[in-house]
């Protein structure tokens, strides 16, 4: 087991070292500076080479590539142009709101979509089945901004159940050393405080949540269906054992193979809808940050950021077929 | 083979069905597929005489200039918006620049992804293990971000916007391409072939690529689906086509975002404009995939 | 009084584009202890048949449409399905073809060991852990102790067939029926499977229905042989009579089509003409006649029923059966055990 992570670990290295050189590539490609951003429309052309040079922009391009990998493998992802503070740190700062919000989505998402995708599975062609793939595919037919403003229109402006924006209500104030608000709330120890961060953190999570919802349900449906087509069902129902431990041991223990590969898989789905939910809702997290960056020309931001995401993504995959492999005995045991 | 299907296999045998005509007819009776075909022929039909259904020119004022504009009624089927033009005609020429963008960005996309993914599987080694690697790099950025970081580099007219859209698909398609090439390479019928003499780029053409090509489709239909959604998704962000006077239906939506409130339909129209085209492509590209997959559970 | 008595047992497929019938009407009865085989090609119902009598019929599509199964004096298709799953892998087990398939991939086979004997016999974990590595050494698996917590993929194939043995045979059954329990396998492996059941038939006085479509199978292990073809039985004898007399004209192709060591290099195999029967149209007559040489128009109107020949006991449905000069003067050649090959 030790070993398949080894090699996993190694194969990520050329893809880490491509990305790296890709989004180096990138961000320089874009066209404008840092610099026009920083002076305005007044700024002449002194002014920009000066900033220019303080930035390193002036030397060149292999040169600036060899300064930022030796500044990243030092945990040095650079200095944000617009705010003057260490990327890291503003990392640090927005990167658990993104992460509260998307763990949140997908708990939504698996709590209603494994179920929903056993029983339309297992009452294969009947009324919840054929409902439950329509709402589906109606569910990931809607952009998520589209489905954010609807139920953000309907639940908090018309109906005012939930809060339109942020994280938290603002009179509210208690300590954030995780930045996790739901555990930041838990650890104050005020219920009040917490229910007023899990009502700021519903509907962002439902909006966000819906499409990984709808695909979590069709890839249990389908899996369920596949494993119920399986000798090895019928083999557990001609011992007589009853429905609902074959359901149990039998059925799911296989058909939720494939799908905790998938849920792995929908980080990047996650971050995607991340950057447009977060617009909506006004929430601090990475996704405004990033398209800030990208407005601003923020290199060290794009850098910074773009390669964390990647790198983040691809740890999860790894997680993913690790997990997988720990749960399919058949790879386990190579 | 079980009975049932040994009984249901001579049907078919007796009838003389081909690969095609069998899925062909799965389509025809698929229900979701024939409203998906059904809205898309809606679209199209709207988006080809958009002139003669549009009761105005989107970007002519025909009301007031309003910070709240009027909803439907009074001629406007949907509305005006804040520039005092009809919503509705906007809605109707949008319908154009969807099916444009849809078509384009899937075509670069495909025609890219085609070409690398055949190269790759066809000739292996290590110009297979290249292009893959590329493709590898790609893969875990995801294709909207990438989209987002395309056409900051390219820029934001509309033509540039598609090109971007379409790369972001390059990777699923040479993928796609290239596995199923490598199955097929090792099939017998292709053995077979080749023992009887059919020539490389041949045997290519005219016996593996048709048999690759039905989950292309399948794929082609959805990516047009998620490309619709991704130029939306960039107008929203505020990097859509730049052109202006473009109806583009996620343009529209994202301007009147803040005007969520009072002049809601600003907002419900385009939104539903891109549910319902989205929602037909996936109908008809899910009615594909079912269709053509052979291990279909009837 | 039999063990099991099926009688005009009748299993329709009914899907969308077409209903398939898939067993017309067979019966038999099973006594303690006998061995019976059902020959037939595949799709001849064989399998079915098995399936619709412990009420596993693959659903929505499967459907018993008449018949009844006496089994204790209950008619198994009566019965509610909770009680039929305390007989399911109790009194009647089940083994399959294919023993990967067929083997849950994600369970040890320790727990798949153990599941029937905690759920019928109501044994906890260490008892039936303990019973399971016994059964274990009666399949003959050697180490039985470890490979408790070994997955079906570390199994040869003729282990896991034994593994299979060992679960159906766990809450000792009084009828094990075996769906072509060798198919699967090696030629060799074959033979120590069924010397396996047969050791397993002698020693528990069980019962055991053989489901194949090879002829040297049933030579080796049953006493007493059905020939099934599209749905219907259509010969009944005890094997040897079956073999030395064959009386139904498919019964006489089925033997003369298999290839004979001691055939002459330019004698020419002798399959049977003709493909099988369509079965999701109903017809009249009898069954095979499309493709039988002895056809009258009898055969073709009329479905013949098993009826009983001189000899006794032996039973075919024909018109026009096989007369003794048209028998093939083939030599039981005894087939020899595992054992005796061995030496």
């Amino acid at each position: 087991m030790l070993k398949f992570i080894a090699r996993r670990l190694l194969t990520l290295i050329p893809v880490l070292l491509g990305l790296s050189i890709l989004v180096f590539a990138f961000v320089h490609a874009l066209p404008g500076s840092p610099a026009d951003s920083l002076l305005g429309e007044r700024g002449t052309d002194e002014d920009q080479a000066k900033i220019e040079e303080s930035l390193g922009l002036d030397r060149p391009l292999p040169i600036q590539y060899f300064f930022y990998m030796r500044n990243l493998l030092s945990g040095d992802l650079g200095t944000s142009v617009s705010t003057r503070r260490p990327v890291t740190e503003e990392l640090g700062r927005y990167f658990p709101a993104t992460v509260e919000l998307g763990v949140a989505a997908m708990i939504f998402a698996i709590v209603l979509g494994v179920p929903l995708g056993f029983v339309a599975a297992k009452r294969y062609l009947g009324l919840l089945d054929n409902t439950s793939l329509f709402i589906s595919l109606i569910g990931i037919s809607f952009p998520v901004f589209f489905l954010g403003l609807l139920l953000k229109y309907v639940f908090a402006v018309k109906l005012g159940w939930l809060p339109t924006i942020g994280r938290v209500d603002v009179t509210r104030t208690f300590d954030h050393p995780t930045n996790f608000y739901v555990i930041d709330a838990l650890v104050a120890g005020n219920p009040a405080d917490l229910l007023d961060v899990l009502k700021h953190l519903l509907l962002p999570a439902i909006v966000l949540g819906t499409i990984p919802l709808a695909i979590v349900a069709r890839i249990t449906r389908a899996a369920t269906l596949d494993v119920l087509s399986e000798d090895y069902v019928r083999t557990a129902r001609a011992k007589g054992l009853d429905p609902r431990v074959v359901d149990r041991r039998h059925v799911l223990k296989n058909a939720l193979l494939p799908v905790v590969t998938v849920i792995g898989l929908q980080t990047g789905l996650l971050l995607t809808g991340a950057v447009l939910t977060e617009t909506i809702f006004a929430w601090p997290g990475v996704g405004s940050w990033y398209l800030n960056a990208i407005r601003f020309r923020d290199y060290a931001v794009l850098q910074g950021a773009t390669l964390f995401f990647a790198f983040v993504v691809l740890m999860v995959n790894l997680a993913v077929d690790v997990s997988y492999g720990f749960l399919n005995p058949r790879i386990r045991y190579r | 083979m079980s009975v049932a299907q040994a009984g249901a296999a001579e049907l078919r045998l007796e009838q003389g069905a081909s690969l095609w005509t069998d899925a062909f007819d799965r389509f025809r009776h698929n229900l979701g597929a024939i409203v998906g075909v059904a809205l898309i022929l809606v679209f199209v039909i709207i988006a080809i005489f958009a002139p003669v259904i549009a009761p105005f020119d989107p970007n002519e004022q025909v009301g007031p200039l309003a910070t709240n504009p009027a909803g439907p009624g009074n001629g406007h089927l949907f509305g005006l918006d804040d520039q005092g033009a009809d919503l509705f005609s906007q809605i109707v020429y949008g319908a154009r620049l969807s099916l444009l963008v849809g078509l384009v960005s899937v075509g670069v996309g495909l025609t890219l992804g085609l070409v690398l993914g055949s190269v790759a599987g066809y000739l292996g080694g290590w110009v297979d293990s290249f292009i893959m690697r590329v493709m590898d790099v790609m893969l875990p950025i995801p294709s909207f971000l990438l989209a987002t970081g395309l056409v900051t580099i390219l820029g934001r007219g509309l033509t540039q916007i598609m090109i971007a859209v379409g790369i972001t698909n390059v990777p699923i398609f040479a993928r796609l391409l290239r596995g199923t090439i490598l199955g097929q390479r090792e099939a017998d019928y292709v053995l077979a072939a080749r023992s009887v003499g059919v020539p490389g780029p041949r045997l290519l053409m005219a016996h593996i690529l048709p048999n690759s090509i039905a989950p292309v489709i399948v794929q082609a239909t959805l990516a047009m689906a998620t490309a619709i959604i991704d130029v939306a998704g960039l107008s929203f962000i505020g990097l859509g086509p730049s052109d202006p006077g473009l109806p583009e239906w996620g343009k529209i939506l994202s301007e009147n975002a803040s005007r969520l409130q009072q002049s809601v339909h600003l907002v419900f129209f385009p939104g539903f404009a891109i549910v319902l085209s989205v929602l037909g492509l996936n109908l008809i590209g899910d009615g594909l995939r079912e269709s053509i997959d052979p291990k279909l559970r009837a | 009084m039999s063990l099991l008595s099926v009688r005009d047992l009748e299993v329709k497929f009914v899907t969308r584009r077409a209903t398939v019938h898939a067993v017309s009407g067979i019966s038999f009865d099973l006594d303690a202890g006998e061995t019976l085989g059902i020959v037939g090609e595949s799709g001849c119902g064989k399998s079915v048949s098995s399936l619709a009598m412990l009420g596993i019929l693959p659903k929505p599509a499967g459907r018993v449409t008449g018949g009844e199964v006496i089994f204790e004096d209950q008619d198994l298709l009566k019965l509610p399905d909770w009680q039929l799953r305390s007989i399911r892998g109790q009194d009647v087990a089940m083994i399959f073809q294919d023993p990967m398939t067929s083997l849950n991939p994600v369970l040890t086979i320790g727990r798949q060991l153990t599941e029937s004997l905690r759920k019928h016999l109501d044994m906890d974990r260490k008892d039936a852990e303990e019973e399971a590595i016994r059964l274990l050494y009666r399949v003959g698996i050697p180490s039985a102790k470890d490979r408790l917590s070994d997955y079906p993929h570390q199994f040869s194939g003729g282990m896991r067939q034994r593994v299979m043995i060992a679960m159906a045979i766990s809450c000792k059954p009084k009828i094990l029926i075996a769906d072509e329990p060798t198919t699967a396998l090696d030629v060799t492996i074959q033979a120590q499977i069924l010397e396996v059941l047969k050791q397993l038939v002698a020693e528990e006085n069980m019962a055991l229905i053989l489901i194949t479509h090879d002829l040297g199978v049933v030579a080796g292990v049953c006493g007493r042989t059905i020939v099934m073809y599209a749905g219907r039985f259509v010969e009944a004898a005890s094997t040897k009579e079956l073999f030395a007399r064959p009386r139904h004209p498919y019964t006489l192709g089925l033997l003369k089509s298999v290839p004979r060591l001691d055939a002459a290099r330019k004698d020419k195999l002798e399959p049977i003409d003709g493909v099988p029967r369509d079965l999701t149209k109903l017809f009249e007559g009898c069954a095979f006649a499309p493709r039988c040489a002895y056809a009258t128009e009898e055969s073709r109107e009329r479905r013949p029923e098993l009826v009983e020949t001189d000899a006794p006991g032996h039973f075919v449905a024909c018109w026009n059966p096989v007369p003794d000069a048209d028998l093939p003067r083939i030599e039981t050649i005894p087939v020899p055990t595992a054992r005796e090959a061995a030496g």
